[in-house]
């Protein structure tokens, strides 16, 4: 069982992580992340956990009759992969995992297993 | 800086342990200079919320505060460490916003005093203030009237449209709303924390789903009487001045529309 800051270093041990953060979707906080040069983890966490409502706005629309649950979502841009993991928690919620990932040393699917992997061990 | 912020920010130089008590409305448990647990009369504790989930109840959570701490309630099991991390920081965040701000009581300190829950998760004094200034700014820039933080939430009874989406706390609002309890209520009832139950409000709000506030209305005097009556009272010049605050809401909302046609 994790406790958040193990938990980050969980994430950052999976091939190809350049950066990762755990973001209160709630309110848009960064509760932890990996100290890396010239990020701006509050403003990134803000945006990123918009980005997320926007998105499940979107899907809602897209997807009459369904409620939406998002597992997770991927954004390649061309110099890596942006993989943000939703977790259910007990209390408050979702917390929400970021990561970035190197484009050329990363595999894609065993990123995505692995933090499927992390997230259980993080929350029952 | 309020007072309280300047006395925390104080005990927070001295390195101190204890509790500091602020009247009736909460207390703030430091440890060596930093927070490790706040409660509020105003928000739901941690306690409250981890028994509103069905994983426990509170006179178990009780039991295990007389007896084996926090230790023994993650080695039980219904919580992991990361989820009882995450629940303390979302719970003194919480706690926080509401906190800080009270005045008018003088807070006394209990030094040597600690929580069982504290020792979870350590904010310093200034990250805790920013964070609360923060959340604030974001409740101001999705609806810009304070007013519905502390009135009675009151959706209106039809959709003024064919369609909308609410996520999944707006919808808890919508279900609980008995068009009585005010927002820190609706948590309580709900059993969540108090600030994503404002920012739902606010939210509806701003979508235009919720009731105009009930004001006394000032005019019903003065317009007893038509205009050319002797005994009216006397038109003001110029256009009507009002400071009503249905007014304001509404040219909030106008200035809000405005600016997302630019």
């Amino acid at each position: 069982m994790l406790g958040i800051d193990t938990c980050l270093a969980e994430v950052m041990s999976i091939p190809g992580a350049l950066d990762a953060m755990l973001v209160d979707h709630t309110s848009g906080m960064a509760v932890a992340f990996s100290a890396a040069d010239g990020v701006d983890a509050d403003r990134s966490a803000a945006a990123l956990t918009e980005a997320l409502r926007a998105t499940t706005d979107g899907l809602a629309r897209s997807c009459p009759g369904e409620v939406v649950r998002i597992d997770d979502m991927l954004v390649t841009t061309d110099k890596g992969h942006h993989l943000l993991r939703l977790l259910e928690t007990v209390f408050e919620g979702p917390l929400v995992i970021y990561v970035r990932l190197d484009l050329e040393r990363s595999n894609l699917a065993l990123a995505r297993y692995r933090l499927r992997a992390i997230s259980g061990e993080l929350a029952t | 800086m309020s007072k309280l912020d300047t006395l925390l920010a104080g005990l927070a130089r001295e390195r101190s342990t204890g509790a500091l008590q602020v009247g009736r409305s909460g207390t703030i448990f430091l440890a060596d200079g930093r927070v490790t647990y706040m409660e509020c009369a105003q928000t739901p504790s941690v306690e409250r919320l981890l028994a509103a989930r069905g994983l426990t109840t509170e006179t178990a959570l009780r039991r295990l505060r007389a007896d084996g701490g926090c230790e023994r309630l993650l080695a039980e099991g219904p919580v992991t460490p990361g989820e009882l991390q995450y629940a303390v920081l979302g719970g003194v965040l919480d706690a926080a916003f509401f906190l800080l701000p009270v005045s008018g009581t003088r807070p006394k300190f209990r030094p040597g005093e600690r929580h069982w829950l504290g020792g979870q998760w350590f904010f310093d004094v200034p990250g805790l203030v920013r964070e609360c200034a923060r959340r604030r700014a974001q409740l101001a820039r999705i609806w810009p009237s304070a007013d519905v933080d502390t009135l009675p939430v009151r959706p209106l009874a039809r959709l003024p449209g064919h369609g909308v989406t609410l996520s999944r706390v707006q919808w808890e609002v919508v279900v609980r709303a008995d068009h009585k309890a005010t927002p820190p209520e609706l948590a309580k009832q709900i059993g969540r924390p108090a600030y994503p139950v404002l920012v739902a409000v606010r939210r509806l709000a701003a979508s235009g789903l919720l009731a105009a506030p009930d004001l006394p209305n000032r005019r019903a005097a003065t317009a007893a009487r038509p205009p050319h009556d002797p005994g009216a009272a006397a038109q003001p010049l110029g256009p009507p001045v009002t400071g009503d605050p249905t007014d304001l809401a509404l040219l909030m909302r106008l200035k809000k529309a405005l600016e997302e046609l630019s």
